[in-house]
């Protein structure tokens, strides 16, 4: 796993911020897609947040999935490094940014979804992901 | 009391309710902070067992463990209950518990006697019962009254273990 080293300590203590257009995101499922790019966030002025759906262009795919390279598809947000106020009053952050995709319909295009994925989703009834995951944090 | 507090991964603190920060890495190990300050030092890279403040560093160094061994030590003796209770008086229970072994063995020894007696004089008056009908059958010489009268106790016997 990689620690940040001495000279990136400044990064670490940055303010996270939304996903917003150009935003990189990485797909932790198994449709196909490995990198995928934010166009759009639906709904939020400001951009995405942990549990939104956003559209994204897929950047970087493997060769025999659902997806190909340049495709629009929807996705939702299940990791954000930008933490998320929780209703207890404590905030929950993950390592990186990670989207899972959907259809139109909010259902999964995939078959599995690996690390970590919040109670949130529960919330937006993105129940069917939470069903796949293997860690609900 | 409701609320569940939870422990600060790094330094040992605990962390009520609305407070504290909560970050999940991406092997699915969460860490819980109280707050900012550790969640700092945490990504710095910084140890807590190398900061005094810290609970790791104390346990480390052993401090104020040997004021918590004293006191369980303490705890453990105790002296034997001395009340009345509903069952019997305080006095009764005095005598039983400073009643000696042979004093007990002999009061065990008289009521199994006791109990044997009962149980013989049961089985003697059973038989003599059982004689006589025998010889009240004889002298009226009907078959059916025979196998009747062991079968009555029998049934009884059966309808009142049920």
């Amino acid at each position: 796993m990689a620690q940040p080293s001495c000279n990136t300590i400044f990064s670490q203590q940055q303010q996270r911020t939304f996903i917003q257009m150009r935003t990189n995101l990485k797909v932790v499922d198994n449709s196909g897609a490995k990198r995928v790019m934010c166009i759009q966030a639906l709904k939020g002025r400001k951009g995405a947040r942990l549990g939104d759906t956003i559209i994204a262009s897929v950047k970087e795919a493997q060769p025999k999935g659902k997806v190909k390279k340049g495709e629009v598809v929807y996705g939702v947000v299940v990791r954000a490094a930008m933490q998320r106020g929780r209703c207890d009053g404590s905030e929950i952050k993950f390592d990186d940014n990670a989207v899972v995709l959907v259809n139109k319909q909010g259902e999964p295009i995939g078959t599995r979804v690996f690390g970590p994925v919040p109670h949130e989703l529960r919330k937006k009834k993105h129940v069917k992901i939470l069903t796949l995951a293997e860690h609900i944090a | 009391m409701v609320l569940k507090t939870e422990l600060c991964r790094f330094s040992g603190a605990k962390i009520y309710p609305g407070k504290g920060i909560r970050f999940v890495r991406s092997d699915s190990q969460v860490f819980l902070f109280a707050n900012s300050k550790c969640k700092r030092y945490f990504h710095n890279r910084l140890r807590p067992a190398k900061l005094t403040w810290t609970a790791m560093y104390r346990k480390q160094h052993k401090k104020d463990i040997h004021a918590e061994a004293v006191k369980k030590r303490r705890r453990t003796t105790r002296k034997p209950y001395s009340r009345s209770i509903v069952g019997a008086t305080l006095e009764v229970i005095q005598k039983k518990r400073t009643e000696k072994a042979e004093v007990r063995d002999a009061a065990r020894e008289a009521a199994l006697r006791e109990i044997k007696e009962r149980i013989k004089k049961t089985k003697d008056e059973k038989k003599a019962k059982k004689a006589e009908l025998m010889a009240k059958s004889q002298k009226t010489q009907t078959k059916g009254s025979v196998p009747k009268a062991p079968k009555g106790p029998k049934l009884g016997g059966g309808g009142g273990k049920r």
